[in-house]
């Protein structure tokens, strides 16, 4: 069989074995039913429509209540069910009106078209009401002004809830720097999730093979590497397929559930991340690989992890710098360090705030230490991984390793 | 081979050879470097000078596959399936996928284990464990085995499952290599044994050989009368012990026990004699003390 068919034998194992596993099985259902919960439970508590009942004495206040409602809902999406209903309820004098509010029958009284009358002001509800009425009077005002004839009330209604001033900021960023940073963010996030979350399964398969003593059988037939890559190959599939299927059902219980608008992604946006997230694992899990093979003991593994889960952190962190500041030093540096690259580079691109030639300079550095890596660390585990007891120190697991 | 682990030496200049269809018993006492040479075979050691060669070429990595190794520190996947694991290793071996699995049921089958194929390995008993670890050396039908004392912890049923399978390899001419420190079982099971101490081969050769080159020789005898005159008479006598009127001598190879045996007769009723070999154990404690 050629060294490859063998690196896929173990990815295939690694596939069967991990994918079927109670753990991969539970994390998975895990995960969807809380990013479902997450875009749901904001929704679902702040759903529905707010019913307001005003009290009506006097005349002119119809005109009132219809366009406090028509500017509450202005926001609305076309379909989706109207954020408030404002009905006005008729009495025949302010007496029994102000009694009918006292028993918290009605949340106000509109008088003439000209008076509210409410419970208290400050309280949450008599504020929201008092102040659909107060944009709908004025509307009414306006209305009565600029109205020749015919009904305007819908185009005072645009004009009052449009953004009439053209935005202008003076660090040149223009109205899709937003969206394009929410992207940005997101992607960061995930990356960060995944090299710490996948890269601890790597650590700890590493790990278990050597707790087990499988790897003396194994490694009496086939090459470290092979052995290295494989796990890396199948664990980064399984890893890669339940964030793939986690950000999808996001995406859809977004879309289903109309919440809001997704960003729309160009294609090279798309392609951007994607890479800086194969190279950003990649990196991280040939080190977590050569980390799990110096430790016999699980416990033991969490510590010997505690440099690559530093660098991380600092490489989200400049990321995070970099949001707000994508040519800062910060920005430049990192992305010129191959252990903050997959981090800060995809930011940078995201914000369409890197020169070309760093991007590229960037890319090859990486992908270079990436390979570099496999190499060192490949002779690290296959040094550490048949040196058992306590934890097994780099240098001699370098000068141990059978060529 | 030399191999030195910091200021351990572990083999200094070891040498030694299995031919096909033969059964070797590596021996030594605990710490003289037998794990080590093993897993030299494999390349899980690399030695600091020396090589492992068959048939008179280096071997690499192609032709390792084509060996099985049993390491002292048995391993495999606990949660996985055995018969699943069995086909896996196979495969790594660079069997079809077919093959593995027919012979995964095979040895399945062999060790009346076909109905446990889809338990996990750490639902079974510590015996039918070993009897997996044994499968997982055996699964790609290799033409090496080399086993690190593969009858440690095995009841008497296990271990004699274990002798039979080992003369059966090395009669269908596969070259078997086996460590142990139960020197009457290698005595009954090998023709040839290496004892290796400190590193370096000390004794090496067909146990028969061994027997009739060693310098000494048992005698036991028991006669009716006092033995003291028929004693003395004999030369080359190291060790008398006595239990009862029973005799227990060690003598040197090449007494004259012909002589000896009429003057017994001679002197009185004769009871017991028996004149034999040392035994494994004894050519052990010779060379590794």
């Amino acid at each position: 069989m050629s060294a490859l068919g063998i690196v896929w034998q173990i990815a295939r194992r690694e596939l069967r074995e991990r994918g079927r596993s109670k753990a991969y099985l539970v994390t998975s259902a895990v995960t969807a039913i809380l990013v479902v919960a997450l875009v749901l439970v904001p929704r679902l508590l702040d759903g529905g429509t707010d019913i307001f009942e005003v009290g009506s004495v006097g005349s002119g206040n119809e005109a009132i209540v219809e366009a406090g409602e028509l500017l509450g809902n202005a926001n609305d999406e076309p379909d989706a069910e109207p954020s408030i209903s404002i009905s006005s309820i008729d009495f025949a004098d302010r007496g029994s009106a102000e009694a009918a509010l006292e028993a918290a029958e009605i949340d106000a009284i509109l008088v003439d078209g000209s008076e509210a009358v409410v419970e208290s002001v400050g309280g949450f509800g008599e504020s929201q009401i008092l102040s659909y009425l107060q944009q709908g009077a004025a509307s009414v005002e306006l209305e009565a002004i600029v109205a020749e004839e015919g009904d305007v009330a819908a185009d005072v209604i645009e004009i009052m809830t449009s953004d009439p001033l053209e935005t202008t900021t003076l660090s040149g960023q223009d109205a899709g720097d937003e969206s394009r940073g929410a992207i940005a963010y997101a992607g960061l996030l995930l990356l960060y999730g995944a090299v710490l979350f996948y890269g601890s399964w790597i650590l700890s398969g590493v790990t278990e093979e050597k707790t087990n003593r499988v790897v003396e059988v194994l490694l009496s037939s086939i090459k470290p590497w092979q052995l290295l890559a494989g796990k890396i190959l199948g664990i980064g599939i399984l890893g890669i397929g339940q964030f793939a299927g986690t950000i999808l059902i996001a995406i859809t219980t977004i879309q289903l559930a109309g919440i809001f608008d997704l960003p729309s992604l160009n294609a090279l946006a798309v392609v951007n991340l994607i890479v800086w997230f194969i190279l950003g694992f990649l990196l991280f899990a040939v080190m977590f690989g050569a980390a799990g093979s110096l430790v016999s003991r699980m416990e033991e593994a969490q510590n010997v992890a505690f440099p690559m889960s530093l660098t991380a952190v600092a490489g989200f962190f400049v990321a995070i710098a970099t949001l707000s500041d994508a040519d800062g030093v910060a920005a430049v540096v990192g992305t010129f360090i191959p252990l903050t690259a997959p981090f800060v580079v995809p930011v940078r691109a995201a914000l369409e705030a890197i020169p070309g030639w760093q991007y590229a300079a960037a890319l090859i550095l990486t992908i270079s230490t990436i390979i570099g890596l496999v190499f060192v660390a490949g002779r690290i585990y296959a040094g550490g991984l048949l040196r058992y007891g306590g934890r097994v120190k780099v240098r001699e697991a370098w000068r141990s390793a059978a060529d | 081979m030399h191999k030195r682990f910091g200021d351990v030496v572990a083999l200094d200049g070891c040498t030694f050879g299995v031919k096909r269809g033969t059964m070797l018993g590596f021996l030594g006492p605990n710490g003289a470097g037998k794990t080590t040479a093993m897993r030299s075979i494999f390349g899980l050691m690399r030695p600091d000078s020396g090589q492992v060669t068959w048939d008179g070429q280096p071997i690499d990595l192609e032709q390792r596959r084509r060996f099985g190794y049993m390491p002292e520190q048995r391993g495999l996947y606990p949660r996985m399936k055995i018969h699943d694991q069995l086909a896996y290793l196979g495969r790594l071996r660079g069997m079809p996928t077919k093959e593995a699995v027919a012979s995964a049921h095979h040895w399945l089958e062999r060790f009346g284990l076909t109905d446990r194929g889809i338990d996990s390995l750490e639902a079974l008993s510590h015996g039918n464990q070993q009897r997996v670890q044994l499968a997982a050396a055996l699964i790609h039908d290799p033409v090496l085995l080399v086993l690190d004392e593969p009858f440690s912890g095995l009841d008497p049923i296990a271990s004699e499952t274990m002798s039979d399978i080992l003369l059966e390899q090395a009669a269908a001419g596969k070259a078997v290599v086996f460590s142990s420190h139960q020197l009457d079982l290698v005595e009954d099971l090998c023709e040839e044994v290496a004892i290796i101490n400190k590193g370096a081969i000390v004794v090496e050769g067909t146990v028969r050989d061994l027997k009739d080159a060693a310098p000494i020789r048992h005698l036991e005898l028991e006669v009716d009368d006092d033995p003291t005159a028929l004693l003395e008479s004999l030369d080359g006598i190291r060790s008398v012990k006595t239990e009862g009127t029973r005799h227990h001598l060690v003598i040197e190879a090449g007494t004259d026990v012909r002589g000896l045996l009429a003057r017994a007769q001679d002197a009185g009723r004769l009871r017991h004699f028996s004149y034999t070999a040392p035994s494994l154990s004894d050519l052990f404690r010779e060379a590794v003390t």
